[in-house]
C-alpha cells in the first residue's frame, strides 16, 4: 500500500496558503486507499519527519515550505532535509517539494542518496494572492492560478501516472492559463510569474516512477 | 554589475500595472506590495534585482517565442 507523507507548516501567509492548497490531496489520496501522514503546523518539523520515515517509510512525500539550494524548511522555517545533511532520509521515495530553489542542489543530491525522483523549483517559487482572502485561501482565484497545477501534479500522481506524466499535464495547464491570462487586460501582467514557475520547475531522478 | 536606468524603469513602469489589491509571495523573501516591489527595485537590493530577473526573462522567453 502506498503511504503519502505531507509537511503542511502554517506560520505566515506563504506557508498558510501552501498549506490550505494541498489539503485537498489528501482527501483525494485517502478516497483511493493511501494511507496519508500530515504533519501540520508545528508537527512539520525534522524529527517528527525522520520519525515518520523510520518508523512507516512513506513512498511518496510532498513537503510545502520555505527552501533554499539546499534545504526544505517545516514550521518557523526550521529545517527538515539538508543537502550533505539527512538527504539518504529521501532514498527510495517519490519527492515533490514545494519550495523555493531546493530543487537546484538538495534535489540532484537525494537522487544519489538514492531517491527515486525529486521535483521542485530551482528558483524562487513567486506567487499572488488576495489579502482580503487570507481567511479563505481557496476562493482566492488569483493564489489559484499558482496552486491548481502544483496540485494536479500530486493528484495526477496519486491517480497512477508516472512523474513525466504528471509534469505533462501541470505543465499544460499552465501554458493553457497563460494563454488565457494573455487574452486578458487586467491580467496579462500576472504571466510572468506564473512562466517563471513553469521554466523553474524541474525534476530530477527516474521520471516513468509512478507511486 | 549596475543595471541600466532604462530597465530600472521599465520593470517599474510594468510593476505599476499589477492590480493594487494583491500581494506577491517571492518564497523566503515574504510578501510585498507592488508598492514594495518598486522601491526593492530603485534601491536595485536583491529582492529588485530578482523582480527585475523576472521581468526580463519573461520578455526574453516573449520575444523568442517560446512562452507558449
Amino acid at each position: 500500500m502506498s503511504i503519502f507523507l505531507i509537511t503542511r507548516p502554517e506560520h505566515d501567509d506563504t506557508t498558510h496558503y501552501l498549506s490550505s492548497w494541498c489539503k485537498e490531496t489528501i482527501e483525494t489520496a485517502q478516497e483511493r486507499g493511501i494511507k496519508v501522514i500530515d504533519l501540520n503546523r508545528e508537527r512539520a518539523n525534522k524529527s517528527e519527519v525522520e520519525s515518520v520515515i523510520s518508523k512507516v517509510s512513506p513512498n511518496f512525500i510532498v513537503f510545502n515550505g520555505h527552501g533554499s539550494n539546499n534545504t526544505v524548511t517545516g514550521h518557523n522555517n526550521k529545517p527538515i532535509i539538508t543537502a550533505g545533511e539527512n538527504e539518504e532520509l529521501l532514498k527510495s521515495k517519490t519527492v515533490y517539494a514545494i519550495s523555493c530553489k531546493s530543487a537546484k542542489i538538495l534535489g540532484p543530491k537525494s537522487i544519489e542518496a538514492g531517491a527515486i525522483s525529486y521535483t521542485g523549483y530551482d528558483d524562487d517559487f513567486i506567487f499572488l494572492y488576495e489579502p482580503e482572502k487570507i481567511s479563505r485561501p481557496l476562493q482566492d482565484e488569483t493564489a489559484k492560478l499558482f496552486f491548481e497545477p502544483s496540485k494536479l501534479f500530486i493528484t495526477s500522481l496519486i491517480k497512477g501516472s508516472s512523474v513525466f506524466e504528471s509534469r505533462k499535464k501541470t505543465e499544460s495547464l499552465i501554458r493553457s492559463t497563460i494563454i488565457k491570462m494573455l487574452g486578458s487586460n487586467s491580467d496579462a501582467n500576472i504571466v510572468k510569474f506564473l512562466w517563471w514557475d513553469l521554466k523553474h520547475f524541474v525534476s530530477h531522478g527516474d521520471l516513468e516512477a509512478t507511486i | 554589475m549596475s543595471i541600466s536606468e532604462e530597465i530600472k524603469e521599465l520593470v517599474i513602469l510594468r510593476l505599476e500595472t499589477l492590480p493594487s489589491d494583491k500581494k506577491i509571495s517571492i518564497g523566503s523573501y515574504g510578501e510585498f506590495s507592488k508598492e514594495e516591489l518598486i522601491e526593492h527595485v530603485k534601491k536595485e537590493d536583491s529582492i529588485g534585482k530578482k523582480m527585475i530577473e523576472v521581468e526580463m526573462e519573461f520578455l526574453k522567453a516573449f520575444r523568442e517565442g517560446i512562452i507558449l
